[in-house]
């Protein structure tokens, strides 16, 4: 948690190499010190050795030089030497005993010689003795002997004085007479003040110093315990080599002191002996280690300070960066209305502060001008969607099966590729007999193309009935669409006519995709001669083209969605890969086998690429002649009216139709029969009138064709219906009202020679509203 | 089927038409000459009585007739009933809005119901007068 902040860890970062470097210069300075301290050491120590050596010397020389003199003095007056020792043991108090031993003469017969020892008492009185009177003759005794040799003056070994309870030491000089030695001064040198004068020197705390003889005995020794003892062969070898006076050893020989130890050695002249002075390494760097350790405390404290400031310092800096981060989740959460920290700073901090400000207000303006952008765009689609509901409207159903007799059957399909399009179809029937289809493509796309498609649509619908036939709609709606047509659209546009009881077709293109025949062998692609584009050249002609449909034959119509469907390498679908599929197809296939087939195959092609254009399919196939129907033909003349509704009711009860329905379908019947032969033929002619019923198991189709003046029952306006019909002025119209209330549908054309209507009456239990 | 029609006097201001088989544009001449001469042995303000238990069917020209006889009656201050119409002629009346509905009735009892109810009226309308 803590090292999520910035300023934790620039100090914590902070620490760590400050540290590092700490340790670094420290243990450096440190290696760099101790080399100095111990050179220093060197120095000290090498002289404090050598200065306590010169001082022993000085002590031994005064010692040596007595007795040397002594003797020199002795041997020429040999009777004065007890109170010359005596003199002289007055004057030196380091000597402790003096003796003066003659050799006897070689005649056992004389005297023999006094050989005075004048020895300082405890209490500092001095006593003599004869040493020749002594029951063991000295003169036998290896001091003596040994003394006789030294006329310059000779060291003896230390020994322990049992009469005296102290180390002494011997010095013996031959005293010389005429060149031959008649007896000795011996000095018996006290080694107290060896310890005094070692105990006094100014060591460096924790050392020790000694003093060894040419054996290799400690003389004397800080730890007395030592003294007496021989020296290990290690120091022994330190302490002899001339040229090395500082030596290292990594044990000491002095069990009060552990660890390494350096050795400084000095020699005494005039004796075999040598100053030690050993210092242990561990004092030499005691103190420098002392000062290091302080140094590493003090500077880690140092550190710890500078830490402290780099975070409060940081962390003071940053604070409206914290403000910041934490707006900044605020208008990640959209909310754009908070309080940023206020920026008398000029810093970075400052800067960012003031431009997180502005991009709040640009961001707000431009999140409103999304809103507003998004909600446009929300309109426009609604609308464009609205535009397709539309335009889906103004197509009929993909389905259509001739609904009298199943003459034909008809299966559309239309892909926009975006909401609205340019593609089109259209079918109905032109009159009872003959059904109009066409398909067109207008050539462009989206809006405009959808506005044009409407137009075309619409006007190929009103101008059907006037032109009858394709090549004269094409015509028609050729001119209608060159009017005004600033923007140069134009839709190319196929029309076939079907009669419906002959199945023969009659097709006229402009400018469109060539139809395919398929169902009897190969498909074939009907390549007949078209006309210019609807809506570009006002004088274009149309030639029809004529086949005849059989039965098992479909006819496939098409835009160029199909044929020019890109996959996403841009390779077309082409026409040959359509003919190729529709080969396959077999020959029962239904219309909507064939739509799904051809749409699956271009799905298939195209894959994952985007439709780029509406594709629109249809599919005619015709069934075959008319199945017979129950025909019942009235003249015009009210009596046979009611003789053809008695047929008529007859023939649905043999149809198995239900009483209801058959009293509605007769009341229909009546009232626009009658309404026929009393209205329709003014002229006073005989009319000629036919029923035709399609009992289904659905519904019953009713047909009524006849020769009179044009009428639409559909036409008059409802009448009014006060609720009782005595109250009305003129009873009128209520048998159309009647009729067209009772039928489920009424469809009414007029033709050429007479009125077509078509009556749909749904079974009463398939439909509650069939009243 | 043809028409069939059948008419009885229980009183002098009420005759009872009882109307069967099928009434269209062939057959409403026959009840419209029928009626006319019932109606002219009838009371002023009387009451004619149709029951309908017999009629199959009926067009817009039966409806016509209807119409007329009930302007007929209505202009001599009488009444027209219509008894017991069946599911056909209930349909057409309903579509057209033929007559007020209380001028229907459903059964013998609910008419005689009916006028007896209206007798009293009279009755007493004349002793308030």
């Amino acid at each position: 948690m803590v090292l999520r902040s910035i300023a934790s860890r620039m100090a914590l970062w902070v620490l760590a190499g400050s540290t590092l470097v700490l340790a670094a210069i420290g243990t450096l300075l440190l290696s760099l010190t101790r080399a100095q301290i111990l050179q220093l050491t060197h120095h000290e120590a090498a002289a404090l050795a050598a200065s306590a050596g010169s001082e022993i010397q000085a002590r031994i020389d005064r010692v040596a030089i007595s007795t040397q003199m002594l003797a020199t003095i002795i041997a020429t007056r040999q009777d004065s030497a007890e109170p010359l020792l005596r003199d002289t043991l007055q004057a030196n108090r380091d000597i402790d005993g003096l003796a003066a031993a003659f050799k006897p003469s070689s005649d056992p017969v004389d005297a023999r010689p006094y050989s005075p020892f004048v020895s300082r008492l405890d209490h500092g009185a001095l006593a003599s003795r004869d040493l020749s009177s002594d029951a063991r003759p000295y003169w036998n005794s290896n001091w003596f002997l040994g003394g006789l040799s030294c006329s310059a003056g000779c060291w003896q070994r230390p020994f322990l004085s049992l009469s005296r309870q102290r180390q002494l030491i011997n010095y013996s000089v031959a005293i010389s007479r005429a060149g031959h030695p008649i007896g000795i001064i011996n000095a018996d040198v006290t080694l107290d003040w060896l310890h005094q004068v070692l105990g006094h020197l100014d060591k460096p705390e924790g050392a020790y110093v000694f003093v060894i003889d040419s054996d290799g005995d400690y003389l004397a020794h800080d730890n007395p315990v030592l003294v007496g003892k021989r020296g290990t062969p290690e120091l022994l070898n330190a302490v002899a080599s001339d040229q090395a006076e500082s030596v290292r050893l990594p044990v000491a020989q002095n069990p009060q002191v552990h660890g390494a130890v350096w050795v400084y050695s000095a020699p005494i002249e005039g004796t075999h002996w040598r100053l030690g002075l050993v210092v242990p390494e561990i004092r030499i760097y005691a103190g420098v280690r002392r000062i290091f350790l302080w140094g590493l405390l003090l500077g880690m404290l140092a550190l710890l300070g500078v830490a402290l400031i780099t975070l409060l310092t940081i962390r003071r800096t940053m604070a409206p960066l914290g403000v910041l981060a934490d707006r900044a989740e605020h208008v990640a959460r959209g909310e754009l209305d908070f309080e940023l920290p206020p920026t008398s700073r000029h810093d970075e901090v400052g800067r960012l502060t003031l431009s997180f400000d502005q991009m709040r207000h640009e961001l707000a303006l431009h999140l409103q001008d999304l809103a507003r952008v998004a909600r446009e765009k929300q309109r426009l689609a609604s609308e464009l969607e609205i535009a397709h509901q539309i335009q889906i409207g103004l197509l009929p159903s993909e389905h259509y099966l001739d609904a009298v007799c199943a003459h034909f059957e008809l299966h559309a399909a239309l892909r926009p590729a975006r909401a609205v399009g340019g593609d089109l179809y259209s079918y109905f029937m032109l009159d009872p007999e003959r059904f109009f289809v066409m398909v067109g493509d207008v050539s462009d796309k989206g809006i405009p193309a959808a506005l044009f498609m409407a137009q075309t649509i619409t006007l190929a619908k009103a101008l059907a009935p006037r032109a009858q036939t394709p090549q004269n709609l094409l015509r028609l709606l050729n001119l209608e669409l060159c009017r005004g047509n600033d923007s140069c659209m134009f839709v190319t546009l196929l029309c076939g006519l079907l009669d419906t009881n002959s199945g023969n077709l009659v097709l006229a293109s402009a400018g469109h995709e060539p139809p395919i025949l398929c169902g009897q062998g190969t498909p074939k692609l009907l390549n007949f001669a078209t006309g210019a584009v609807l809506g570009l050249y006002e004088d274009s002609d149309y030639p029809e083209h004529h086949l005849r449909l059989h039965q098992g034959e479909t006819l496939l119509m098409y835009t160029d969605g199909i044929t020019e469907a890109s996959d996403d390498h841009q390779h077309m679908y082409g026409i040959e890969r359509t003919v190729e599929c529709l080969a396959q197809m077999p020959a029962t296939a239904s219309t909507a086998g064939y739509i799904e087939r051809l749409l699956g195959d271009v799905d298939r092609f195209v894959a994952d690429a985007v439709q780029a254009d509406d594709i629109t399919l249809l599919a005619l196939a015709w069934h075959g002649a008319a199945q017979s129907h129950t025909e019942v033909c009235i003249a015009g003349q009210l009596e046979d009216v009611f003789v053809g509704l008695d047929r008529c009711e007859h023939l649905l009860q043999e149809a198995g139709v239900a009483p209801s329905l058959r009293s509605d379908v007769r009341l229909v019947l009546e009232e626009l029969l009658v309404n026929t032969v009393e209205y329709g033929y003014p002229d006073g002619r005989s009319g000629q009138i036919r029923v035709l019923l399609h009992p289904g198991p659905d519904a019953v189709m009713v047909e009524l064709i006849d020769d009179g003046i044009a009428f639409d029952p559909m036409h008059p306006p409802d009448p009014s219906l006060p609720g009782d019909l005595a109250d009305r002025e003129q009873i009128g119209g209520l048998g159309i009202h009647l009729a067209r209330t009772m039928t489920s549908e009424m469809r009414y054309t007029r033709h050429a020679h007479g009125n077509h209507l078509l009556l749909r009456f749904i079974h009463p239990n398939q439909d509650g509203t069939s009243s | 089927m043809t028409l069939s029609l059948h008419s009885e006097f229980p009183a002098p201001d009420r005759v009872i038409v009882q109307v069967g088989g099928r009434l269209d544009a062939m057959t409403f001449g026959e009840l419209d000459e029928a009626m006319l001469a019932l109606l002219r042995q009838l009371d002023d303000g009387g009451t004619v009585v149709i029951d309908l238990a017999g009629l199959e069917y009926v067009s817009s020209a039966g409806l016509r007739s209807f119409a007329q006889i009930r302007k007929r009656m209505r202009a001599r201050g009488g009444y027209t009933l219509l008894l017991n119409p069946q599911p056909q002629v209930r349909k057409v009346f309903e579509i057209v809005k033929a007559v007020p509905v209380n001028e229907v009735f459903t059964s013998t009892q609910e008419l005689d119901a009916y006028l007896d109810r209206m007798q009293r009226r009279i009755i007493e309308g004349d002793s308030d007068a």
